[in-house]
């Protein structure tokens, strides 16, 4: 569609000169919004950064940058107009604002949900997760089984067949105040959508050296696994700290 | 300085952002980068949890609130109102479920169906109609189906929320549909509400409809993401801090946990696209508290009742909050004996 304006004088045909458009200061501001989250996206999906979202819900991410480019190329293209009304200065930083967000993934260093949460999150039971009894009756047993065992009575019992079994679980550390010298708990965020619906995993992990994990360190546990009731204790056999996994949380 | 106050104020402006709002703003954005990544605030417990919470809500819902822009764009610039107005060929007993359903076809949000509902009943459609049209279509759309099945996906009631929350978001709008019953729109509507086309002011004539496609898309998606930063915020803060002694005890009482779980919806504002975001992490919650939260806070929140006042006679935002919230409280408690 042109943007010229004809007007017809008998046989003549006169062009009058096109309407100057001006930059809109609201659409600018609009559009550089935009583009913040549109990069932010990009980089949550080059950089594979995982802190806020888990496996399940990774496509969220490529598809929010490319349609949020598209509307930054788009508000920005419509953001010349011919009559461009002034920024009110409390809309300007209300737009600031919402590039905080941004800021804050892309300047803080990598982190995740830690022990400060751990107390605060809801056992894995109270969330209503399905967890079919015969998927820990049998095969390996994972800090998702022995979650999942929480949800209903079957599965503690087929959890409870399990007793005097190897495992090897990897987590990070959680020492409570009461929790005696020569224990731990072995905690994992379950998330399913969001890590703001995260729920915990954890188990009690007994014959630990007093004081040679602290807090958050991340550690695999080799053992024999106790359920006792809703309680779940492994009986360590060797402990080694690792790395952070690169996959923080597990997904049901 | 009162002469320079009176035009802004004719204008309906408040100060006009000048060079030195920009530096200012653009200045604390860089000064906070450098206290974030220099600082590493991260290290201190309670600011992490706090931030990977409102980091990862925001991250999950934010698409969803441009997929809910992109549609209400597309229905505001290519979808005629003599669309909405067949609304009107239903026989009378099916106007109210017609219009309930037709949120379906016209994804719009909770702000964008409130000037849709007055053009309607300008146009002659039954009242009570496009009022319901109003209540249901920021529950029943597409966008708002799909977000809430991405939320809840994986557990067990699933299906008890997206399909609760379709069901009783249609009944509750009929509900307030035929409360309102014969009432013309003058009795509805303001006699002179604001008929000011922002984007057609600024644009300054009739202008394309892609520029103004991602006019709408913008603004709706600028004007809805502060709601959910707000909502973010709060959320992540009641994860945070508040013990959980206090949110499971909230939560065992079902009476009390839908009640406080509607309020906390209208508290909030946030935009139906990206609501289910923050019930799903209410985790102590039960279904029928978390249905309260999503079928009530897409009709009645603190923004909805201001735009209900600027565009409603008085007395209309009560009927619709006392209605909406005793329908919703009723099917939700239904829901809560039901299923559990």
């Amino acid at each position: 569609m042109s943007d010229a304006v004809v007007a017809r004088t008998g046989t003549a045909v006169v062009a009058e000169s096109r309407p100057r458009r001006r930059w809109s200061p609201g659409g600018l501001a609009g559009a550089l919004v935009l583009a913040s989250w549109a990069g932010l996206f990009w980089f949550l999906w080059i950089s594979g950064r995982e802190a806020f979202y888990p496996t399940r819900t990774d496509w969220v991410v490529p598809i929010a940058a490319v349609l949020l480019t598209a509307a930054t190329v788009g508000r920005l293209a419509s953001a010349r107009v011919v009559a461009p009304k002034p920024l009110a200065a409390r809309e300007l930083w209300i737009m600031g604002l919402m590039v905080v967000p941004v800021v804050l993934v892309l300047f803080a260093p990598v982190t995740t949900l830690g022990t400060f949460s751990a107390g605060k999150r809801a056992g894995f039971s109270g969330v209503g997760f399905a967890a079919p009894a015969g998927d820990i009756g049998s095969g390996e047993l994972t800090l998702i089984d022995v979650a999942a065992a929480e949800t209903s009575p079957e599965g503690e019992r087929a959890l409870a067949k399990r007793a005097g079994e190897s495992v090897s679980f990897v987590g990070f550390v959680s020492i409570r105040d009461d929790t005696p010298a020569d224990e731990f708990l072995l905690a994992r965020y379950v998330v399913t959508c969001c890590v703001a619906d995260a729920t915990i995993a954890e188990v009690r992990v007994v014959n630990v050296t007093p004081g040679q994990f602290a807090n958050e360190d991340w550690v695999q546990v080799t053992g024999t696994i106790f359920p006792i009731g809703r309680e779940v204790i492994v009986d360590a056999s060797d402990i080694a700290q690792v790395e952070r996994p690169d996959h923080p949380y597990l997904t049901p | 300085m009162a002469q320079i106050a009176e035009p802004r104020r004719i204008a309906g402006l408040r100060r006009p952002a000048d060079r030195r709002t920009v530096v200012a703003v653009g200045g604390t954005l860089v000064a906070l980068a450098l206290v974030v990544s220099v600082g590493d605030p991260g290290r201190i417990a309670w600011v992490r949890t706090f931030f990977v919470i409102f980091g990862s809500l925001l991250i999950q819902a934010l698409p969803f609130v441009l997929l809910g822009a992109l549609a209400a764009a597309l229905v505001e610039v290519f979808v005629p109102i003599g669309v909405f107005e067949k609304l009107g060929d239903f026989p009378r007993p099916l106007q109210l479920p017609a219009a309930a359903l037709a949120g379906l076809a016209f994804p719009i949000c909770e702000c964008g169906s409130v000037p849709v509902a007055r053009r309607l009943m300008q146009r002659g459609l039954m009242p009570s109609a496009a009022v319901t049209f109003m209540l249901a279509a920021p529950v029943l759309n597409p966008v708002v189906i799909a977000s809430t099945f991405v939320a809840f996906r994986g557990r067990t009631t699933l299906w008890t929320m997206v399909g609760g929350r379709f069901l009783l978001g249609m009944l509750v709008a009929i509900a307030v549909g035929w409360v309102i019953g014969n009432r013309s729109k003058d009795d509805l509507l303001k006699p002179n509400p604001e008929e000011v086309d922002e984007h057609l002011l600024e644009l300054g004539r009739p202008e394309a409809r892609w520029r103004r496609f991602f006019v709408h898309l913008g603004n709706d998606f600028l004007f809805m993401g502060r709601y959910l930063l707000l909502g973010a915020t709060i959320a992540a803060a009641i994860q945070t801090f508040l013990p959980t002694s206090l949110l499971t005890g909230l939560a065992e009482r079902q009476v009390i946990s839908i009640l406080a779980m509607m309020a906390l919806a209208a508290a909030l504002s946030l935009c139906s696209e990206s609501d289910a975001f923050v019930a799903a992490s209410f985790v102590q919650f039960g279904p029928s508290a978390m249905l309260g939260f999503l079928v009530f806070g897409p009709m009645v929140d603190l923004k909805l009742v201001s735009l209900y006042a600027g565009t409603f006679r008085r007395g209309f935002a009560r009927t619709v909050v006392l209605v909406a919230a005793a329908a919703t409280f009723v099917g939700a408690l239904w829901v809560g004996v039901a299923f559990g």
